[in-house]
């Protein structure tokens, strides 16, 4: 169980390394798919033993319970597949002459970086050392955002390294808030960074220093979350980094950036009840849905539609969390999930459009499921989707949230239900004027090469998001009890 | 702590601790890139002190080794980076300020009073020796944001993210006496590289825009 854990954190690494001497492009496509294999064997073992209740540690460092797990479980299947679509993107580049071969090379280094911090951040047992892993993530990112150096790439990199090494920074402020609060209780020493013992101590931390700590981290993290107001660098950032990229940044990143607000919150919780970190949540993730509901509407560039979706979602989830109760944070977990594989598959689509048609212009892009069924149909299914369609999973979810908030607070479930509303017209309209009718552009092939990665992604997120929506699989059950638990509540998922 | 009684050396690392506040006022009065950069470095001469300081008065050995740190990266390699990258550009000063300079001032006292409030209920959590740390790390990370919010050259706002991470570092040695080492080593790494990062962003504008006047990113609006 250790090992399992140590690779699943250990192989992007080794990737990593070994990807920088890759001298030949089938030498890349064998590494990233035995890299891809390793990473869902070892989050298979690693999933299979925490659904049966036990926590794996390794020394004092490493730690993965059922909210870590489940991130692995995100960052491990869509890693994988996004390694394949990574594959046939780049490697389309590659042939068209776009990129040249050590900066292919160099462009999988980072991304297996990438994947590398994350998977670190989401197990390691220190508040900050996940900090630590968090910022290398932000590092790398920053330079897979400005990879095309593009005019537009260099001003999306430049927004991005500005807000979210200043985000970054305030969450670690909060972090040394933490700590400040911690070793009054249990003394200079690397224990009072320890999850487990700030989960055992915290009734006795100080409660003014925690709720301070809070807001710093959620503002901190919540930059990297996309959350409004602090969102303003997303839609530029996944609008212009390479599409393997922008489906990494909202399938994964914005998760884990939720994963480090939700572990504060579970602490904090402890500390001062729910009643302080419920109300800031659902505030901001109410603002966050209504600011994502007006910019669909204007978007130009499917991209950034997409990317305005991601935080739309990621307002629905805080919402969630905001409302509490079982119900609650089950929906906003359960949403994170969905969420991860929809947007994934809508920029797998999103990228082959790229390809294939050789701009992101809304307006000019008709007639995909005629010209390109695959495409065009994972597009419009995706769209579906994360418009909250059933049968999908965000569906499930957002009833879930509606429900739990009108319980709660009527006006909170109105509130939250016209912005859905609105958010559901605009993204359907604009997905289905791409996806159906005449096409009129001309299609710009790809090689078969490039074609065989791509589909095979694309084909088993589909499936997964397809699995997902209609039927709750045993091990994400046996995962949601302990998750829940952590939050001081106890879901009952029949 | 020896032969030094307790309040001399509250007052020695306080003196410490206003100095780098002290440099903060300064960078932000300053026009000309480079004397930033120079304030910059000596803020973090002072920073390295006062975790000398704190080092010697408390007998946390591993604080120094951070001072060390401090001194070779924040004071000579990232200066360094941002002396070459200025010697590039085009522009010795900044013309143009979002903010001008004594409405700056003003702003920077304010901010000065708000951390001291914020932090104030939770300041006898705090060690005696550096009680007055915590409050001043704030005010130093709130004047660090404020610069880059004022600033409209990449260079200075950099300047503005270094002093946040002066103000946090101040914050994690005087007022919790220092995190475990692996920490304290991951986010000078961290640091380093986003140094690093920054300067090779700052090269690619001034070779992509002809500019590093951030002003002029405009191509990503709604």
């Amino acid at each position: 169980m250790e090992l399992a854990l140590l690779v699943l954190i250990g192989a992007p690494l080794v990737a990593g390394l070994l990807s920088l001497g890759a001298r030949r492009r089938r030498w890349m496509e064998w590494l990233q798919c035995a890299h891809a294999a390793v990473l869902l064997a070892a989050m298979s073992v690693v999933v299979i033993n925490v659904a049966e209740g036990s926590v794996i540690t390794v020394g004092i460092l490493l730690r993965a319970d059922a909210l870590s797990v489940f991130l692995d479980l995100m960052l491990a299947f869509v890693g994988a597949t996004g390694l394949l679509y990574a594959l046939g993107y780049m490697g389309e580049e590659l042939t068209r002459g776009h990129v040249l071969h050590r900066r292919y090379n160099r462009f999988f280094c980072l991304f297996n970086l990438y994947l590398f911090a994350m998977l670190l951040a989401a197990n390691v047992d220190n508040i900050a050392l996940m900090w630590i892993a968090i910022e290398g993530s932000t590092l790398s990112a920053a330079l897979l955002i400005g990879f095309e150096k593009t005019k537009a790439a260099l001003e999306a990199g430049w927004k991005y390294i500005i807000l979210s090494f200043v985000g970054i920074a305030l969450a670690l402020f909060g972090t040394v808030l933490v700590y400040y609060a911690s070793e009054h209780v249990l003394g200079v020493s690397m224990e009072a960074l320890r999850w487990e013992e700030l989960y055992r101590v915290a009734p006795d931390l100080n409660p003014t220093a925690l709720k301070l700590a809070f807001v710093f981290v959620l503002i901190g993290y919540g930059t990297k979350a996309g959350v409004a107001p602090m969102h303003t660098w997303l839609p530029d950032a996944h609008g212009e980094a390479p599409t393997p990229v922008s489906a990494m940044l909202s399938g994964l990143m914005l998760n884990l950036a939720l994963y480090a607000v939700l572990r504060l919150k579970s602490i904090v919780d402890r500390t001062v009840g729910v009643d302080f970190t419920g109300p800031i949540l659902l505030a901001l993730g109410l603002l966050s849905v209504a600011i994502a509901a007006i910019f669909l509407l204007v978007q130009r560039d499917y991209k950034r539609l997409f990317a305005y979706s991601s935080i739309e979602h990621v307002g629905i989830a805080l919402v969630g969390f905001g409302v509490g109760g079982p119900v609650g944070v089950f929906g906003g977990l359960f949403h994170m999930f969905n969420h991860a594989l929809a947007k994934s598959t809508a920029f797998y689509a999103a990228g082959m459009v790229v390809l294939r048609r050789g701009h992101k212009t809304i307006e000019r892009v008709t007639g995909l499921i005629r010209q390109m069924p695959l495409v065009g149909g994972s597009m419009l299914l995706a769209g579906l989707a994360l418009a909250g369609m059933p049968p999908f999973g965000l569906f499930i979810s957002e009833v879930l949230i509606a429900t739990e908030a009108y319980g709660q607070r009527p006006w909170v479930a109105y509130v939250f239900l016209s912005l859905l509303a609105v958010a559901f017209a605009t993204l359907l309209y604009q997905v289905s004027r791409m996806a159906l009718g005449e096409p009129t552009e001309e299609d710009i092939p790809v090689t078969d090469r490039t074609r065989r990665f791509t589909t095979s992604a694309l084909v088993v997120n589909l499936a997964a998001m397809g699995y997902a929506g209609t039927h709750m699989p045993g091990f994400l059950r046996d995962l949601f009890i302990p998750m829940t638990r952590l939050f001081g509540v106890m879901v009952e998922i029949p | 702590m020896g032969a030094i009684r307790p309040d001399i050396a509250s007052q020695m690392v306080d003196l410490c601790s206003a100095l780098l506040l002290l440099t903060c006022f300064a960078i932000v009065a300053q026009r000309r890139l480079s004397a930033c950069v120079d304030l910059f470095a000596l803020q973090s001469v002072f920073l390295a002190v006062t975790a000398a300081l704190v080092a010697f008065l408390t007998g946390i050995h591993h604080i120094y080794i951070a001072a060390l740190l401090t001194v070779i990266i924040k004071v000579i390699v990232i200066p360094r980076i941002l002396k070459k990258v200025i010697e590039r550009l085009n522009v010795t000063r900044e013309l143009v300020l979002n903010v001008n300079i004594p409405s700056s001032l003003l702003i920077c006292g304010a901010l000065v009073i708000l951390a001291f409030y914020i932090t104030q209920p939770i300041i006898s959590l705090g060690f005696l020796l550096t009680k007055d740390s915590l409050a001043i790390a704030l005010a130093i990370v709130l004047i660090g944001f404020f610069t880059m919010i004022a600033r409209k050259k990449a260079v200075t706002q950099v300047v503005g993210f270094l002093v946040i991470e002066n103000g946090l570092f101040l914050g994690a040695t005087a007022a919790a006496y220092g995190m475990p080492l692996i920490v304290e080593l991951g986010v000078f790494f961290d640091v380093l590289v986003a140094g690093l990062i920054i300067g090779i962003f700052t090269h690619r504008l001034q070779d992509t825009f002809d500019s590093v006047d951030t002003s002029k990113l405009t191509e990503l609006r709604e």
